[in-house]
């Protein structure tokens, strides 16, 4: 069989799975990907979330975009163009004056000259470890214990790699993986305003606070990204995220891939040897294929789709231990004005704002969460989209949209019950900031963990599909066993952020396990 | 349910039995067995041994590991636990089975009953309640442990059928082997099995803890002209190597108490291929079985007959040319096959048809220590293996 006549189904249409599709069908394959709900994108999508208001339905900046797949699959070309890019970080300060961060440069805030100079080196060592973990991203995990010349050789690049970095950045290395944001952050600088700045970017998104060992290795992971050759920017999309996933989404047409949406995947079917033969839909509809690549998460692909009947009690028991505690909710709010924040300069306005003044601040709100409690002070990264695309709002009027961490996807209290609190204390830390935010708002809307595992269908609301833990990371992503995106099932792979080198709109899950398939099934 | 509140004063619990057994018990020799005490021998071993293989011996299995499996899914979920097709274990049947984990390592055996629809009991040496749940994530099935609430007798020998249907157990002889029937008890239901660890035509018997006493005592009474005695776990061995039988934690490591890699086995390597059926889509350790398959396996297991009358316990085993090629797990002289029999377990350099065995074996005599070579042959029959064992109607005597 040549790969044109062998039919690939992608179960999900978010990033990785629409990357993943037009990689394979640049190769010659027949895709088909069927996606669940009505617009493409997953959680990189736009929503209006009241009559004339648009927001980033959950991600809402651009920051680790895969150069190579950029260029590859021609994604300028197909619309994908930057509104805003380079953003800086304006950290709200509770006593003043904001902190301004642009690229290795920081002012405001109150901070001195050498801290200044701190700051610099202190990036200039983070970028470099973080360029490390870059360089085990851009293919398959090499396995441990196999005797196949692709993994020792896989195994001995990562070794070289590390090697290579130098006496000092290798005892670094290895000294970052095992300790938390905190100590690290304690050991390079004084100001507990500039530590807080910089600690939100290990802790967002993830179920862990600053004091929480591993936090050091999500923070590096978080600055493996780069926009256009520049690493750590930030950049806002023309026309919304939709832009970057419709513009793959493009792409993979364009080559030859065939997209469904409002078709929702009810099963994978297996045949009676135990190999994949296709999916059922939601509506009943069958779908033959040879190969299935499912872009949603590990546990719903295993443990909804495929059922743990069709498979091993202790792979089974493997998937079902995958952490993937949701944290993260999504504030949106449709302003009659642009708001004032207390220290911002009015122009700083459409760059990434951070709210989270101390490492305290971050780790006591965590602590709340462990006790699956919200604290009423809550951390989180703010961006007014429509400052740089007016059409996301009604002339003068203006969107916000903000994640917010330390919301617990198991709340004891229930988000039934608990979500207009939980959004009026947001509210309330805003305006703390704000000041007359409040009069300024005409519609607001929480999207909880709760919310986000039913709108975008990912368990426990996680938004990396997995907690990204050193335990659940390279060839250990998602379990032991698995880290080369094919699975116990013949034929059936994954390409969702749950496989490596997991979360973030990278799209280098999609392409890795398209590469892998490719010499898999040819 | 806890059998004895007081347990942990003593630290032991005792069976149903135990009024009994200890009055029999008059070597006073008791060995600890899932926290039951039981008896190791009662009078004599090898009196205890000849009342198997000439009349019928009374064992007490109580300390069994009893699992019962219930819920719409669990013939699916007994299907995806053991190697075997189960779809052929017939509701009323009883069938051998290993498990494995997932590296196809074998974790336990032992025997299934198919007692009702959507009921299963799983009896084994070691407990299995964590293996068995989480295997079930998925499943619409109740497992629960019952060890403790259902009372087991071995009633095995040539004379054990005479004696059970003395005692009125009605077409008791019409049971074939791995057949269950159930029976009523004064007014409690029994269930009795064409089952047993002896090799021999025998039974096993279960019931609930109440009437343990009376049916020993009636058990007793009926068979004393069919020459019934108790025997203990001494003799127990020497009846199970007989009839080639594995017994975890000696024939093999349960595969999840192992330390050391490789010390553990499949069911390939334990000679029990014909227990696994590649052919079903999916069970536990399939994938790990599927890969050994197309490697080979790593050990072979054999049973010797070893020349001389030495038992070769724990001995090594050479080839011709010195060359350490396995070990002896279990081992005897059978006065029954009249052979120095054994269970090995062989690993490279040894050719099959190619390769000599040699057991390298030490006695003692007056405690002076003793060594010889002997050559061994393998046999692939049970050593012992009358055939009034699967004879139905079962002989009476």
């Amino acid at each position: 069989m040549t790969k044109k006549n062998k039919k690939i189904v992608i179960v999900g249409g978010g990033h990785n799975a629409l990357t993943c599709a037009a990689y394979l069908a640049k190769t010659g394959f027949s895709v088909e990907l069927y996606e669940a709900r009505s617009q493409i994108g997953g959680m990189a999508s736009t929503r209006e979330f009241a009559e004339g208001y648009t927001v980033p339905g959950a991600a809402h900046l651009l920051h680790m975009l895969d150069a190579n797949i950029q260029k590859y699959l021609n994604l300028k070309g197909h619309g994908l163009e930057f509104a805003a890019n380079r953003l800086k970080t304006i950290s709200l300060n509770p006593n003043g004056d904001a902190l301004v961060i642009d690229g290795d440069r920081i002012a405001g805030g109150g901070i001195t000259t050498r801290e200044q100079q701190e700051y610099k080196a202190f990036k200039k060592k983070v970028n470099k470890l973080a360029r490390f973990f870059r360089s085990a991203y851009r293919h398959s995990p090499p396995r441990i214990g196999s005797d196949k010349k692709k993994d020792i050789l896989g195994l001995m690049e990562l070794g070289w790699n590390l090697r290579s970095m130098g006496k000092e950045d290798m005892s670094d290395m290895l000294k970052f993986i095992a300790i938390n944001v905190y100590d690290l952050l304690d050991e390079y600088f004084d100001d507990d305003f500039i530590k807080g700045t910089v600690a939100i970017d290990a802790v967002l998104g993830n179920h862990l606070g600053p004091r929480t060992n591993n936090s050091v290795i999500t923070y590096l992971h978080q600055l493996t990204g780069e926009i256009d050759g520049v690493q750590g920017a930030y950049a806002i999309p023309n026309g919304g995220m939709s832009s970057y996933t419709d513009a793959l989404k493009n792409s993979a047409e364009k080559l030859g891939a065939k997209i469904m949406v409002d078709s929702s995947v009810r099963e994978i079917c297996l045949d009676e040897s135990g190999k994949v033969c296709g999916i059922t839909l939601e509506n009943g509809d069958e779908i033959n294929a040879d190969v299935v690549v499912s872009g949603i998460d590990p546990k719903s692909t295993f443990m909804c789709l495929v059922g743990p009947r069709h498979l091993e009690a202790g792979f089974i028991h493997k998937i079902q231990n995958i952490r993937m505690r949701g944290n993260a909710s999504k504030v949106h709010l449709a302003l009659s004005a642009l708001p004032t924040f207390n220290g911002v300069d009015a122009n700083d306005l459409g760059q990434r704002i951070v709210l989270s003044p101390t490492m305290h601040y971050l780790e006591q709100a965590f602590d709340f969460t462990k006790y699956q409690a919200c604290s009423d002070q809550l951390a989180m990264e703010i961006i007014i989209p429509s400052i740089h695309d007016a059409s996301l709002a009604p002339d003068g009027h203006h969107v916000l949209s903000a994640i917010v961490n330390y919301t617990p996807y198991a709340l004891k209290e229930g988000w039934d019950k608990a979500k207009p609190a939980v959004l009026e204390n947001i509210i309330n830390t805003l305006s703390q900031y704000a000041p007359g935010i409040k009069e300024q708002i005409l519609h607001a809307e929480l999207l909880t963990p709760k919310d986000i595992e039913s709108e975008y269908g990912i368990t426990g609301g996680h938004w990396h599909h997995g907690e990204l833990t050193f335990d659940q990371f390279l060839m250990l992503r998602p379990i032991s066993g698995m880290g080369q995106y094919s699975t116990p099932i013949e034929s059936l792979y994954i390409c969702g952020a749950g496989a490596h080198p997991g979360g973030g709109l990278m799209g280098t899950v999609g392409r890795n396990a398209a590469v892998e398939l490719m010499i898999k099934e040819s | 349910m806890l059998l004895q509140q007081d347990h942990y004063k003593k630290s032991y619990y005792e069976t149903p039995f135990h009024s009994r057994t200890s009055e029999l018990n008059i070597l006073n020799e008791w060995q600890r067995w899932k926290d039951y005490t039981v008896a190791t021998n009662y009078f004599r071993t090898d009196l205890e041994y000849f009342a198997v293989r000439n009349t019928t011996g009374v064992i007490d299995y109580t300390p069994m590991v009893k699992q019962k499996i219930t819920g719409p899914d669990s013939a699916e979920f007994v299907n995806r636990f053991f190697t075997r097709d189960m779809n052929k274990i017939a509701i009323g049947r009883v069938g051998y089975v290993v498990w494995c984990d997932e590296g196809g390592q074998v974790l336990d055996d032992g025997t299934v009953f198919h007692i009702r629809e959507n009921e299963y009991w799983l009896l084994c040496v070691e407990r299995q309640l964590d293996n068995l749940a989480i295997s079930a994530i998925g499943f619409d099935v109740e497992i629960e442990e019952i060890t403790d609430d259902v009372a087991c007798l071995g009633v095995q020998g040539p004379t054990s059928c005479s004696i059970l249907k003395a005692m009125g157990f009605e077409g008791i002889e019409q049971l074939k082997p791995f057949d269950i029937k159930h029976y009523d008890f004064q007014g409690h239901e029994i269930m009795i099995s064409r089952t047993g660890f002896s090799g021999d035509l025998g039974y096993e018997v279960w019931m609930v803890n109440e009437i343990a006493l009376n049916f020993w005592d009636e058990l007793f009474e009926k068979g004393e002209i069919y020459g019934i005695k108790p025997f203990g776990l001494d003799a127990l061995d020497l009846v199970r190597i007989e009839a080639g039988l594995l017994v975890p934690g000696q024939d093999f490591m349960v595969a999840e108490d192992a330390i050391r890699p490789g010390s553990t086995r499949s069911p390939f390597e334990l000679g029990l291929s014909w227990l696994v059926d590649l052919s079903k889509p999916v069970f536990n350790g399939r994938q790990a079985l599927l890969e050994e398959k197309k490697r080979g396996p790593r050990y072979t297991f054999v049973k010797l007959n070893i020349n001389g009358n030495k038992p070769a316990h724990g001995s090594y085993l050479y080839n011709q040319s010195g060359k350490k090629i396995g070990t002896v797990t279990s081992a005897m002289f059978s006065p029954s096959a009249k052979a120095n029999i054994a269970f090995a377990s062989l690993h490279e350099p040894w050719k099959k048809g190619k390769d000599k065995i040699i057991a390298e074996i030490y006695y003692q005599k007056d405690l002076e220590w003793n060594r010889v070579m002997e050559e061994a042959t393998i046999v692939t029959k049970p050593f012992y293996d009358p055939e009034r064992k699967r004879i139905t109607p079962a002989e009476l005597y």
